[in-house]
């Protein structure tokens, strides 16, 4: 059924990932084009286009080509993202050559978590260009290469009875931020997890010598560095 | 001249105000107790002082009500002098609200307050050199004992100046400040440009709206920068470097490093433990319901009989002397309406208020608060809401006050909507055990509980879902457990039965008054005919209880009163049956309590929400009785 072919996401995240490429310049993709980098016929390709376009996913111009819409790049860079990731840890940890580092990374984008991409970058120490020259997107975490170390977890990860440290606050609320910054919930700051309320409740901790609950939902806007 | 008394939550800032002035002040062990401020005045070596009590805050930069509150009456009122009240064993992090105070360019003064506690763990604050380091002045005080109080008045009345500190921020910032300070307007009497630069950085409302468009651009621009470049937000920078410089003065002052007191390890605390925490919970409850009963049917014994003697006999002579039938009758009315409140109201939010101190001053209140959090949230509230619920208990006026504290307007709503429901205050308990209660039994009036706590849950669940929003965290200090204080504890009562006497009674008298000259004129009785018929076929209730039920509506604490009245005898039972009598508690417990209420709902909320919350509580609660007349004549 072609139909139920269209809703795999794997090949939507193909097409925004080619799309992405080729329009990682400016420009329009055209369909030929694409059609040349997935090795099948326009007519194809011209019809996943307007089930893309008709998603929301890219802006379908007849005759001119296609953009991507914000909702179709940010699944575009995530995938290009772990894709030219995957080619540099294939080209310079394991040592793959040639056109199968392409082809192989292209199957294993999809099965990729975004923990063990984010994992992958931390191990290959943040590369910013792929083996082609092509750069790797940014990922979406909003902090910056050296705050992002294995150890730091939300909050909300800890157990009981652990002592850790303030890594970084993210919060697209300014004044959520700013209350949690002037308990005393700044990086660096020394915390010790005294007890998480079942039920859903709050998290106790101890912070220089207070003791704050702390809902858990807002449990994921501190992040810490597990201390020892 | 005026003082004002600024500070975090928790540091002995209302115990400082009422010794600075000699008013009770309310002072309580969980934080946030002042969301509007007191003030008061003060005599000291000739001069009247204006002592101003902001409410207790965590920084001035936020946007939370108190935030808010003592923001704006810091920059509205400029007082000549602010004590900035520091509690000297957690110093780093009062500091750092100190330095705020001090950028905003007030004339600060800074108490040293719980100074007692400290040395208590054998350490030493170097006062002198603290002075030295923030270049202002520095008293060490013991606010509950009085100690220091004298030289703090002095000092700030003597040394009226802006210290010359300031915090130096990360080199990248400064650069952000320098440029802005350049596009700020500066403001005769205002704050300091490097004030107003720093908030334009933070991203501070009550700043930005008052900015130019090009400071404001500018700030803008330099904030999406700073996170592109940095990562993160430029607040979280701006707080660090501060946190970092009052840890670095803690250290230079302290005589030893703080070694915070290993406190009782909050992980074995029973009442945080839902296996423990929830029965000792509705122990609390069912405690605090006994103590209720029985103290306040002392108390409105006592208080009934000394009433007939003195303001009982005054009145009857007023009505004797009027001569007018017609005046008398009014007379007589008001007359019982006030014995009615004094008989009802007052012995049992007297005694509902004592223990509500106790329950704040140990400190018990703020752990259900965390205890109950992950269940609040499923009603689409936090934690925090407990607290107005329980107030809601003794009288719904000054809960519906308290939902302030609550983060949005939303969340403010379905709190206030629940309260006036499905929380039954002091005069409905009063219907529930001197209808049902007493003539019934125990167990029917249980019921009515059990049925309201679970429309409580219900309504909360509905209302979630009808208002899709996410509610706000909450993020609140656990003090430790302390035994209460009589003396807080008397002072606290006394300040809220003032509140309620000034507040609700007013609202209550007024009411009264009219709704007895309709009822000497006949006018209420022919307006209410057309609905008894509707409630004696709905509902199942007589016509004279139908009369007390919709007369309930307007004036809560006398629908029962009333319904003695009508039926001619103070033994309910022989007019209603227990069935009859349930379905008239129950719909009196749902019922919007009082005018009063009403006319608070309407001052916080607008008339839209008001007018929709009283006829869904009206209607819910016919609803609930007819549903309950249904089932009992069934079964």
């Amino acid at each position: 059924m072609p139909n139920s072919r269209m809703m795999d996401p794997e090949i939507i995240e193909q097409y925004l990932k080619i799309i992405y490429k080729l329009t990682e310049e400016g420009g329009q993709a055209k369909t030929s084009d694409i059609a040349a980098e997935l090795n099948i016929a326009p007519a194809s390709v011209t019809e996943m286009l307007h089930k893309l376009s008709a998603k929301g996913y890219v802006k379908h111009e007849p005759y001119r080509g296609v953009v991507l819409k914000p909702k179709g790049r940010k699944i575009a860079s995530k995938v290009t993202r772990k894709h030219r990731l995957l080619e540099r840890f294939l080209a310079d940890f394991i040592g793959v050559k040639g056109p199968t580092t392409h082809q192989q990374a292209c199957k294993m984008e999809h099965a990729l978590t975004d923990e063990a991409e984010q994992s992958l970058c931390r191990m290959m120490q943040h590369p910013d260009k792929c083996p082609d020259g092509r750069e790797i997107p940014k990922c979406e975490r909003g902090i910056t290469c050296d705050k992002c170390t294995s150890c730091d977890v939300p909050l909300s990860e800890m157990r009981e009875g652990e002592t850790a440290v303030v890594s970084h606050l993210i919060s697209r609320d300014n004044d959520e931020l700013c209350s949690m910054l002037s308990m005393g919930f700044v990086p660096g700051s020394e915390i010790r997890i005294e007890k998480r309320v079942p039920m859903g409740g709050p998290i106790i901790i101890s912070l220089k010598g207070t003791k704050v609950a702390l809902s858990r939902t807002r449990g994921d806007v501190l992040h810490v560095i597990r201390a020892g | 001249m005026e003082i004002a008394l600024a500070g975090n939550p928790n540091v002995g800032k209302s115990m400082l105000f009422s010794q600075l002035t000699g008013v009770g002040v309310i002072a309580s062990n969980y934080p946030g107790t002042t969301v509007e401020y007191s003030e008061a005045k003060a005599k000291f070596m000739g001069l009247t002082l204006t002592v101003v009590d902001l409410p207790g805050t965590y920084s001035l930069a936020g946007n939370s009500d108190e935030e808010r509150v003592a923001t704006r009456l810091l920059t509205e009122r400029r007082s000549d002098s602010v004590i900035a009240v520091l509690d000297a064993t957690r110093l780093e992090r009062n500091l750092v609200f100190l330095f705020e105070l001090i950028e905003a360019g007030y004339n600060v003064v800074a108490a040293l307050n719980m100074y007692d506690v400290l040395r208590r763990s054998k350490l030493e604050v170097d006062v002198p050199k603290l002075e030295r380091i923030l270049m202002m002045p520095v008293i060490p005080t013991v606010a509950t004992k009085g100690e220091g109080v004298d030289s703090l008045l002095y000092t700030s009345v003597q040394i009226r100046r802006r210290s010359g500190f300031a915090v130096r921020y990360d080199s990248h910032i400064e650069g952000m400040i320098k440029e802005l300070e350049r596009v700020v307007q500066p403001e005769e009497g205002g704050p300091p440009v490097r004030s107003v630069a720093i908030r334009l950085l933070m991203g501070d409302r009550s700043v930005i709206d008052g900015a130019s468009d090009g400071a404001k651009q500018l700030s803008e621009r330099f904030r999406d920068e700073f996170r592109r470049t940095h990562g993160e937000d430029i607040v979280v920078h701006i707080q660090r470097d501060r946190f970092g410089e009052a840890g670095r003065i803690a250290g230079e002052v302290l005589s030893r490093a703080a070694a915070y007191r290993t406190r009782k390890s909050i992980a074995k605390d029973i009442t945080l433990r839902p296996a423990t925490g929830i029965p000792i919970l509705v122990g609390v409850l069912a405690l605090m319901f006994v103590i209720l009963v029985f103290f306040g049917g002392l108390l409105e014994g006592a208080l009934v009989h000394i009433y007939e003697h003195t303001g009982g006999v005054f009145f009857h002579d007023l009505g004797t002397q009027a001569g007018n039938h017609l005046a008398s009758g009014i007379l007589e009315g008001i007359s019982l309406s006030i014995e009615a409140m004094l008989a009802l109201v007052i012995p049992y939010i007297l005694v509902f208020y004592v223990m509500l101190s106790v329950l704040e001053d140990t400190g018990y209140l703020v752990r259900v608060v965390s205890l109950l959090d992950g269940v609040m949230h499923r009603l689409g509230l936090h934690g925090r809401a407990v607290i107005p619920m329980v107030v809601g208990f003794g009288c719904n006026v000054p809960a519906l006050l308290s939902t302030r504290t609550m983060g949005s307007r939303r969340e403010r709503l379905i709190l206030a909507t629940l309260i006036t429901i499905a929380v039954p205050c002091s005069a409905q308990t009063a219907i529930i055990i001197g209808s049902v209660g007493k003539f019934a039994g125990a167990w029917w009036a249980l019921l009515i509980y059990v049925i309201l706590m679970g429309m409580l849950v219900l309504l909360g669940l509905a209302l979630h879902r009808a208002i899709k929003f996410e509610p706000t965290g909450m993020c609140i200090e656990i003090p430790d457990m302390r035994w209460p204080s009589a003396k807080q504890s008397a002072i606290k009562t006394y300040i809220r039965l003032k509140e309620f006497l000034t507040i609700a009674f007013p609202l209550l008298l007024a009411g009264s008054i009219i709704i007895e000259t309709l009822l000497a004129y006949g006018v209420l009785q022919s307006l209410l005919r057309p609905a008894a018929p509707f409630m004696i076929s709905v509902l199942g209730l007589p016509s004279i209880a139908a009369v007390a039920l919709v007369f309930g509506v307007l004036r809560k604490e006398m629908a029962l009163q009333m319904l003695m009245v009508l039926s001619g005898t103070g033994n309910l039972a022989l007019v209603l049956s227990n069935h009859q009598m349930f379905v008239f508690a129950l719909v009196m417990a749902i019922f919007m309590p009082c005018i009063a209420a009403f006319a608070v709902m309407l001052k916080e909320f607008g008339l839209k929400n008001t007018v929709g919350v009283a006829a869904a509580s009206m209607a819910l609660a016919i609803a609930m009785g007819a549903f309950a007349n249904l089932l009992l004549k069934l079964s």
